[in-house]
């Protein structure tokens, strides 16, 4: 051992690297937080939800594979720890089929259940979205958990004349998307029968065009044939278009204007995760994260540096002596 | 056992590791000749291993980076159980108390005594697949059979919640024995169904659920959450009360399934601890070879790899502290670089002389 020994760089760059290395297999591994997210994921299964008017992947499809299409995405892009549960919603209610779990640990059931989503599992034929969405605010409210509910808001009967009936939760209490599933377009309402055979469309006569079960309009003495008694809605054929299928966005950032949701189209990306994390309350959760990276890179810097030296003094003496030894020769 | 790593690009600096078979880590250090110097085993020896020291250290920390491990998998056990898919009635009964009230203060509604042992029951069968479907007014799909554990109490937990309104037993079988009809493995096979009620059977449903239970046979569990007051499966009919599925159709669900011919316990549960006991008695029954999954996590080995490239660094480093100067301790490195200079003069100087 010399002190040339110690002059020289090349013994402070591998002992370094050393000293990095030992420091990579011993350093614990350190908690950081991230932000995962727990999720009720409510899919509308009325009829409605049959029209073929979404495209996934460059094919037709209809709203609820287009749903359930955008849900299965949601699960594979949430964050490990995030955990989600599954609820349909038909008639006037949601209806919970399993709480919020693991994301990650239960990827292939929840998935799996997904993919069996169904309209045949619709227990009545009515569509009352405000009262369903109301519902699984609920049920996300009692679970702590954040909503995404797709639907496309097509209410069925129509709202009555008051309007929409007011959200008794706190809005923002539950964060979360509504999301508008269905075409922009007005697209025929599909039609089946007792045993779910798809037997044609539905005509304009064939559903409510408007809900007479509340009090009538203010404006009702100056429609035609109004009567108080007999006819406080008046006589006239009403088409207010509800037998066609559109998404009814106007109506769905009214809801989610009253309930603090934020609304977004479906259609655009099919990818939910970005709006929904600006929506939704994190959680904060702990979790081990392996840092040995940071002293292990050092160390291949260094070793690097070491090597990359040893190269430049070789590459050095071999043009300085072969220069010197020209000059001999001279 | 097969290894992987976690972000395999770090791999394409493998290359690297040539850098240390060219070049050494020794200062060059002047000497006259090197001809005088037999050529001896140990010198090869330490130099070819200083040598493979440096790839070896090279080489262990890019594995370590790229998170070197040995793959999860998952291999296959022989042990005691079954796939059980859970049939459960949610429909508004069974917010009651087995008394027929909503629950006061301190009593524990139908569906939370039975969320509760059905818990329990879940958690103490290790080995067995779960699937799970509802029923009310229609069948519902709630998860696939599965052994995911986790996802299977969620959906237990969920019956707690506000049901519908009628009790569809008939379409709900039908389901639940076409989600064991999806499930391809061999297994011991059972169905519980947890119900306060029962309904008629439509005639060609009972066509479809003969046809089904005959294409795949099922050990069936009837779990009778039974009010007080109501009818009893095992009751005889009442003198005045007609002998009819429509009257009596608890009595009468019990007499289909018994025509099924598949093995079938029926039990009937008046309050939480007659489920208890009728769960503990399907535990028991249900102890079938199966052949199961086990998962079998991912091993880290990168801190045996940083290892590796530690004990590597640490014999470059002794071999570099063993250094010794050859021309008289205390002379800078160019010194040491000018004495080079100066012998292969020597050397040139020589071989002219020799060629003149």
């Amino acid at each position: 051992m010399s002190r040339a020994t110690f002059r020289d760089p090349r013994l402070w760059l591998v002992a370094g690297a050393l000293l990095l290395v030992l420091g990579a297999m011993l350093v614990p591994r350190i908690k950081l937080t991230r932000d995962v997210y727990d999720v009720v994921a409510v899919v509308d299964i009325t009829t409605s939800m049959n029209t073929r008017d979404m495209t996934v992947g460059g094919e037709k499809t209809s709203r609820l594979q287009a749903a359930k299409f955008a849900l299965r995405d949601t699960l594979s892009k949430l964050p490990c720890g995030s955990r989600l549960g599954l609820g349909i919603f038909t008639e006037r209610r949601t209806f919970l089929l399993f709480n919020p779990v693991e994301v990650c640990e239960n990827f292939a059931a929840i998935d799996g259940a997904i993919a069996m989503l169904d309209w045949r599992m619709a227990w009545e034929g009515d569509s009352y979205v405000s009262k369903g969405l109301y519902s699984a605010l609920d049920i996300a409210h009692s679970l702590k958990a954040d909503l995404i509910f797709i639907t496309d808001g097509h209410e069925l009967p129509p709202l009555p004349f008051s309007g929409l009936a007011p959200f008794d939760g706190k809005p923002g209490d539950v964060g979360g998307l509504i999301v508008g599933d269905g075409g922009r377009k007005f697209a025929r309402l599909l039609k089946y029968d007792e045993d779910g055979r798809e037997i044609g469309t539905y005509g304009a006569q064939d559903v409510p065009q408007e809900n007479r079960s509340g009090p009538p309009p203010p404006d009702a003495a100056s429609r035609p044939g109004y009567h108080p008694k007999w006819a406080p809605f008046g006589n006239a054929v009403v088409n207010n278009k509800e037998h066609l299928a559109v998404v009814r966005e106007a109506y769905l950032k009214q809801l989610a204007s009253v309930t603090g949701l934020t609304y977004a189209y479906l259609g655009d990306d099919y990818n939910l995760v970005p709006a929904f994390e600006a929506a939704a309350h994190g959680r904060p959760l702990l979790v081990a994260t392996d840092v040995s990276a940071v002293p292990g890179s050092l160390a291949l810097v260094l070793l690097l540096a070491l090597y990359g030296l040893g190269a430049y003094l070789a590459l050095k003496s071999f043009v300085s002596s072969s220069s010197t030894s020209s000059k001999g020769a001279y | 056992m097969n290894l992987g790593f976690n972000s395999p690009l770090v791999l394409l600096l493998l290359p690297l590791v040539l850098l240390p078979v060219i070049f050494a880590i020794q200062r060059a250090q002047g000497y006259p000749s090197l001809a005088a110097v037999e050529t001896d085993t140990l010198s090869r020896v330490i130099d070819v291993v200083l040598h493979l020291s440096g790839v070896v250290a090279l080489a262990a920390l890019l594995a370590a980076l790229a998170g070197i491990h040995l793959s999860g998998q998952t291999v296959e056990r022989v042990g005691e159980g079954s796939h059980i898919v859970l049939l459960l009635d949610r429909s508004s009964s069974m917010d009651d108390t087995f008394a027929g009230r909503p629950p006061g203060d301190g009593e524990a509604s139908k569906s939370a005594a039975a969320r509760h042992l059905l818990r329990d029951f879940v958690e103490k069968r290790p080995h067995d697949r779960f699937g799970v479907a509802a029923f009310s007014t229609l069948p519902m799909y709630v998860l696939p059979i599965t052994s995911q554990r986790d996802a299977v109490l969620g959906a237990i937990d969920a019956i707690t919640r506000p049901g519908l309104a009628y009790t569809n037993v008939g379409l709900g079988l039908s389901l639940a024995l076409s989600m064991h009809e999806a499930d391809p493995t061999a297994a011991s096979r059972a169905i519980v169904l947890v119900s306060d009620g029962a309904a008629v059977i439509d005639r060609r449903v009972q066509e479809k659920l003969r046809a089904q239970i005959a294409k795949r046979p099922v050990n069936l569990y009837w779990l009778y959450l039974r009010t007080e007051g109501a009818p009893g499966i095992f009751d005889p009919p009442g003198e005045d009360v007609p002998d009819t599925p429509q009257a009596l159709p608890e009595r009468h669900l019990n007499i289909f399934f018994q025509s099924l011919k598949v093995p079938y316990r029926a039990f009937e549960a008046e309050n939480p601890k007659a489920v208890a006991d009728a769960i503990a008695e399907i535990d028991k029954l249900e102890r079938n070879p199966i052949r199961y999954q086990e998962r079998i996590p991912e091993v880290d080995l990168s801190k045996i790899a940083y290892g590796i490239a530690g004990a590597a660094l640490l014999l470059l480093t002794l071999a570099k502290l063993a250094e010794v100067q050859l021309d008289g301790g205390g002379h800078r490195g160019e010194r040491a670089s000018s004495s080079v200079t100066a012998t292969r003069r020597a050397a040139a100087i020589s071989r002219e002389k020799e060629a003149a």
